[in-house]
C-alpha cells in the first residue's frame, strides 16, 4: 500500500510542482496588486471553481488511466484489498492537492501576515483548508465519474453544485464541505471494486448513491424548466418580455416610474385625502433610501461581502476590519506600516459585530466615513481619529442603508424606515441620533418580499409607497401587494391605501419546482440553509401552496409510484427492496423513479441451454 | 468452497453453465469447463470466442449473466486478497505503471506477495536486457513482456494465466519468453509446479508448451484433449475425382474442401478409412490420406463456422 502511495506521488510529481508554482505565482502577483484577504465572494468563487476543476481533472485522469480493462485488472489483481488500494491512490491525490491548492495559500497568507501590515485573520488561514476541501470534492467527483457505472456516474456533481450554493459560513461551511467530502469518498470506495460498474447492492450503499442521484435528477428537472422558460421567452409572450405588461400585474408595478407607482397606489385609496395626495405627488420629487448592505457580514466568515476597508484620505490611512480583534486595523498608505487600531469610542472597545463601510454622505467632513454593523450606524471622525456610534436602531433590527432625503437623513432597516432630522447630523459629538419618524414595513410581507420603497415629502410629513413583489414569480414570495403610508410631523403613521397586485405567472408555473417533487424542493432549500445564520434580508412570507398545485403534486407522485410498481416486477429485487422503492417514489416522485431506473439494471436474460452436445471429458489430472 | 476442500483432484478452473451477455451477443454460452490441476493448458479460439471474457469472469472482474465459475476452489465473485496471491495473470498489454522504474515495481511486488522468490525473478529477468533503474515506459515490448512474466513467476502462483502474452513480440523475444516459462515451470525447487493456462493463436507455441488443448468457439467448449489427440482427429484426404465431386453437405465430418490442380483436398474430422471408401463411392479414381499439423487442424476446425464474405 505504501508502495502504491509513493508510486502515485511520483507519477504526478512534475505536474504538482508546476501547478503549485503557477498557483504561487498568481497569488503572489495578486497580493502585490490587491489585498487578497479583502476580496469579495465572487473572487473566492472563481478560485473555488479553479480548485474544484484542478481536483476534478486529477480524479478524471488518475482513475481514467486505471479504469482501462487491462490496467484495472493489473491494479486490483494483487493480494491487497480493493479498499486499501483505493486508500493508497486517494491519499496520494489528497497530498498532491494539499501541495498544489492549500500550501501556496498558506505561503502567501504567511508572507502577508509576516511581511506586511495587512489584516490576516484566522479565517484567512482557513481559506487554505477550504481550498483543499473544494479541490478534494472535485477530485473525488471526478474519480467517481470515472469508476462508477455510467448510468449514475454524474451523481457526484451534485456535491460540487452544493458547495457554492450553501449559505453556511466560516467553520460551519468547512464542516459541510467535510460532509460533502466524506460522502463522495464513500461513493468512490463503493465504486472501487474489481467489477467496475457494478450497481450498489446493500441498502446502505443504495441509499448513499440514490440520494445524491435523486437530487441530481431533480436539478436536471429544474434545468429543463429553465429551458422551457427560455423557449417561452423566445416565443414572445413571457411576462417579462411583453412590451406592455399585463394591467394590474406585478410586472406592471415594477416597471412603473416612481411617481406613477405612487399614483397607482393612490388610485385604490379610499382616503378623503387621496386627491390632495395625488396633487402633491405630481409636485414633489420622489426619493428612495439606498440599501448599501445587500448582504450582511458575519464574524468568522471565510469570504467577504465586500472589502471591509476604507481609506482616510486626510490621514492617509487605510482602515481594515479584523474579525480576530473586532476592531479596525490601520495601515499607512505612505509607508505601508501599521497605523494603530480603532474600536468604538474613546475606550477603543471591540465592535459587537463586523462593520462595513457604507460610503460618504454630504453632511460628513472630509475624511470621515460611515460604517454599519448590526443595528448601529457608526461615524469615523478623521479629525478626532475616533469611531462613534451615531444611530442605534431597536435591538433585533439590522441597519441596511442610509440616504439623504432632502435636508433629512433616511435610514432603512429590515423592519422599518426612519427619518432623522438633518440638523442633528453636523455634530458627531452630540451622541446618538434620535429618529423623528419610524415607519414599520407593512405586513404581511417581510423584507425579502420588498421590491421598492419610494417616498415623497409632504407639507406635513411624508408619503411612503412599499411594493412587495420581489418573489411574486416564486413560491417563496408573499402574494404581491402595494401599501401607501402617510406620516405626519408628530410621527404618526397611517395607512392610506392597500391593494393586491396580480400574479403575472400562472400558479402551476410559479410552483413548478415544488410540484415536480415537494420533498426534493424542501431538501434543496434545507441543504442551502443548513447551519447558516438566519438571513433577515431574504426572509419572506410565502403564501400557502394552492390546492390545485397540491393535487398536481399528489398526482405526479401517484404516477411515479405506479410506474415504479410496474418496473420493480422486472427487476431482480426482493420484496422489501421493491416495497422500499415504490414507497420512495410515493414520497419523492419522479426523481426516485428515474434513480430506480438508473441504479437497478434489469436482469441480463439468457436463453435456455442449447441442445445437449457431447461434452469432452476432462483429461486426467496432470499433477505428478 | 474453502481452501480445505481444494484438493489435488479439484479442478483449478470450474465453470458450470457459465454465460456472459453483451447486449445481444452471448460471449460465453453455457460454458461447462473443468481444467485439472497441473500442466500447461492451452486455450485457443477465433477472435470473439470468449477467451478474454472467460478470464475476466474467473478473476472476478466481470459478473456472469448466468451460471457459476470457481477458480482454485473459490467463487470467482468472492476472491479474497490471499486468493489473488495464488493466481498470476499476464495479458498481452503487459500493463505496468510506465512512470515507475523496474526496481520500484519489483520492490512493490516483493512487498505485496508473501510467496515472492527473488531467485526465480532473477533467473527469468536474466533472459532480458533490463536494468533496474530503467523506467517501465523505456522498455521495449519484449522486455516488458519478459519483466511481466518474471514478476508473475516470482510470485510462485499456484495458477498462472497467460492471455496472449507473446502478442506483438518478435521471434527472438517470443522464444526467450517461452523458454523462461518452460524453464521456470519445470524447476520446482521443492515446491509444486504451477498450473499454467496459456491462451494464444500461435500454434507453434501451443505445440511447444501445451499438455492439454482446449478449443473455444462462440463462447462454447468445442474440444479438450492432448494436442496430439486432437491432431489425430483431423485427416487430410486427397482424391482424384474426374466427374462431379460429392455435395459438401453430404461429406461426413467435412472441415475444409479445396480443389487444387484438379485434385480434391478434404480436411475431415473424426473419419477413418471408411472416408476413403466414401470418396471412391463418389467417383474418386485415387484416394490418399495424410496427417495434418496441429496448426492446420485447429485452423480448419475453427474456420468451419467462421464468417466469410459472400462469393461474387
Amino acid at each position: 500500500m505504501w508502495d502504491l502511495f509513493k508510486a502515485e506521488l511520483l507519477r504526478f510529481r512534475g505536474w504538482a510542482i508546476g501547478i503549485a508554482g503557477l498557483h504561487l505565482l498568481v497569488l503572489g502577483f495578486l497580493t502585490r496588486v490587491v489585498d487578497l484577504g479583502q476580496q469579495p465572494w465572487l473572487v473566492h468563487l472563481a478560485f473555488g471553481i479553479a480548485y474544484g476543476a484542478v481536483g476534478g481533472l486529477l480524479g478524471l485522469y488518475q482513475m481514467g488511466v486505471y479504469r482501462r480493462p487491462g490496467t484495472w485488472l493489473n491494479l486490483l489483481h494483487r493480494p491487497l484489498a480493493p479498499a486499501r488500494t483505493a486508500a493508497a491512490l486517494l491519499a496520494a491525490g489528497a497530498v498532491l492537492l494539499a501541495f498544489t491548492a492549500a500550501l501556496p495559500v498558506l505561503v502567501v497568507a504567511g508572507w502577508q501576515a509576516g511581511m506586511t501590515a495587512r489584516v490576516v485573520d484566522a479565517r484567512h488561514l482557513l481559506l487554505a483548508l477550504a481550498g483543499l476541501q473544494i479541490a478534494g470534492c472535485g477530485y473525488l467527483a471526478g474519480a467517481y465519474a470515472m469508476l462508477a457505472n455510467r448510468r449514475h456516474a454524474a451523481a457526484g456533481l451534485v456535491f460540487l453544485a452544493w458547495l457554492p450554493a450553501m449559505n453556511a459560513i466560516g467553520l460551519a461551511a468547512l464542516a459541510l464541505q467535510m460532509v460533502a467530502l466524506l460522502w463522495l469518498l464513500a461513493l468512490v470506495m463503493l465504486a472501487f471494486q474489481p467489477d467496475l460498474g457494478a450497481p450498489p447492492r446493500r441498502w446502505g450503499a443504495v441509499l448513499l448513491t440514490a440520494l445524491p442521484l435523486q437530487m441530481g435528477v431533480y436539478l436536471v428537472l429544474l434545468l429543463l424548466w429553465f429551458g422551457v422558460e427560455m423557449l417561452w421567452i423566445m416565443q414572445g409572450s413571457h411576462p417579462n418580455n411583453r412590451a406592455v405588461p399585463a394591467p394590474g400585474g406585478h410586472n406592471e408595478l415594477e416597471r412603473l416610474d416612481d411617481r406613477a407607482r405612487l399614483l397607482a397606489g393612490l388610485a385604490a385609496s379610499a382616503s378623503p385625502d387621496a386627491q390632495r395626495l395625488r396633487e402633491q405627488v405630481a409636485l414633489s420629487e420622489p426619493m428612495g433610501i439606498a440599501q448599501q448592505l445587500r448582504l450582511l457580514p458575519h464574524t468568522g466568515e471565510l469570504t467577504n461581502v465586500k472589502p471591509m476597508a476604507f481609506d482616510d484620505t486626510q490621514r492617509r490611512v487605510r482602515w481594515t476590519f479584523s474579525h480576530d480583534s473586532m476592531r479596525l486595523q490601520g495601515l499607512s498608505l505612505v509607508d505601508g506600516r501599521a497605523a494603530g487600531t480603532l474600536g468604538v469610542g474613546a475606550a477603543n472597545a471591540a465592535f459587537p459585530v463586523p462593520v462595513l463601510p457604507i460610503g460618504r454622505q454630504p453632511f460628513l467632513a472630509q475624511g470621515d466615513e460611515l460604517l454599519a454593523g448590526g443595528n448601529t450606524l457608526y461615524q469615523y471622525d478623521s479629525l478626532a481619529g475616533r469611531v462613534m456610534p451615531r444611530l442605534q436602531l431597536p435591538a433585533g433590527e439590522l441597519l441596511l442603508g442610509v440616504s439623504m432625503l432632502g435636508a433629512h437623513l433616511g435610514a432603512l432597516s429590515d423592519k422599518a424606515a426612519y427619518i432623522i432630522d438633518g440638523r442633528l447630523l453636523r455634530n458627531p459629538g452630540q451622541g446618538l441620533l434620535q429618529p423623528r419618524q419610524r415607519v414599520p414595513l407593512p405586513g404581511p410581507g417581510r423584507f425579502g418580499d420588498l421590491s421598492d420603497l419610494t417616498l415623497i415629502e409632504l407639507v406635513d410629513g411624508h408619503l411612503f409607497s412599499c411594493s412587495f413583489t420581489r418573489f411574486a414569480h416564486d413560491p417563496r414570495g408573499v402574494p404581491p401587494y402595494q401599501v401607501l403610508l402617510r406620516t405626519d410631523d408628530a410621527g404618526q403613521v397611517q395607512e392610506v391605501a392597500r391593494r393586491a397586485v396580480g400574479f403575472d405567472y400562472p400558479a402551476l408555473f410559479r410552483y413548478r419546482a415544488w410540484w415536480s417533487s415537494p420533498v426534493m424542493s424542501e431538501v434543496l432549500d434545507r441543504a442551502r440553509a443548513l447551519l447558516a445564520p438566519p438571513d433577515a434580508l431574504r426572509a419572506t412570507h410565502p403564501a400557502p401552496v394552492p390546492r390545485d398545485v397540491k393535487l398536481l403534486a399528489a398526482a405526479m407522485s401517484l404516477l411515479a409510484a405506479l410506474a415504479a410498481a410496474w418496473r420493480v416486477r422486472q427487476l431482480p429485487l426482493r420484496w422489501p427492496a421493491r416495497a422500499s422503492w415504490v414507497a420512495a417514489c410515493v414520497l419523492i416522485g419522479w426523481p426516485a423513479l428515474v434513480s430506480l431506473w438508473l441504479l437497478v439494471p434489469a436482469e441480463e436474460g439468457v436463453d435456455a441451454a442449447p441442445e445437449a452436445t457431447p461434452r469432452p471429458a476432462p483429461p486426467r489430472a496432470l499433477v505428478a | 468452497m474453502n481452501d480445505s476442500l481444494f484438493t489435488p483432484e479439484t479442478p483449478v478452473i470450474h465453470t458450470a453453465g457459465l454465460c456472459k451477455r453483451y447486449g445481444r451477443k452471448l460471449a460465453l454460452d453455457h460454458l461447462d469447463l473443468q481444467i485439472p490441476r497441473g500442466g500447461v493448458h492451452a486455450i485457443v479460439g477465433a477472435n470473439g470466442a470468449g477467451k478474454s471474457t472467460l478470464f475476466r469472469v474467473l478473476l472476478g472482474f466481470l459478473p456472469p449473466s448466468a451460471g457459476s465459475a470457481t477458480i482454485l476452489g473459490r467463487d470467482s465473485a468472492r476472491l479474497r486478497p490471499q486468493d489473488r496471491a495464488r493466481i498470476g495473470f499476464v495479458n498481452e498489454e503487459h500493463t505496468l505503471p510506465g512512470w515507475m522504474t523496474v526496481a520500484a515495481v519489483t520492490a512493490m511486488q516483493r512487498h505485496q506477495y508473501p510467496g515472492w522468490r527473488q531467485p526465480v525473478f532473477d533467473e527469468v529477468i536474466g533472459h532480458y536486457h533490463v536494468q533496474p533503474a530503467q523506467k517501465v515506459s523505456q522498455l521495449s515490448r519484449g522486455e516488458r513482456a519478459g519483466f511481466n512474466l518474471a514478476l508473475a513467476l516470482a510470485q510462485t502462483p499456484e495458477l498462472l494465466v497467460l492471455d496472449e502474452p507473446t502478442l506483438g513480440l518478435d521471434v527472438v523475444a517470443k522464444r526467450a519468453f517461452l523458454e523462461s516459462l518452460l524453464y521456470s515451470n519445470a524447476a520446482t525447487d521443492g515446491r509444486a509446479a504451477c498450473t499454467v493456462i496459456y491462451c494464444s493463436h500461435q500454434m507453434e507455441e501451443i505445440e511447444r508448451v501445451a499438455d492439454n488443448l482446449i478449443i473455444l468457439e462462440r463462447g462454447r467448449l468445442k474440444h479438450m484433449s492432448a494436442p496430439d489427440d486432437f491432431r489425430a482427429r483431423v485427416t487430410h484426404w486427397v482424391a482424384d475425382i474426374p466427374f462431379k465431386a460429392p455435395d459438401p453437405a453430404q461429406v461426413p465430418g467435412l472441415l475444409e474442401q479445396q480443389q487444387l490442380d484438379g485434385l480434391h483436398h478434404y480436411l475431415v474430422l473424426d473419419q477413418d478409412d471408411s472416408f476413403g471408401r466414401f470418396l471412391r463411392a463418389s467417383g474418386a479414381r485415387s484416394v490418399q490420406s495424410m496427417p495434418v499439423s496441429l496448426d492446420r487442424a485447429v485452423n480448419s476446425f475453427l474456420a468451419q463456422h467462421h464468417a466469410a464474405p459472400i462469393a461474387a
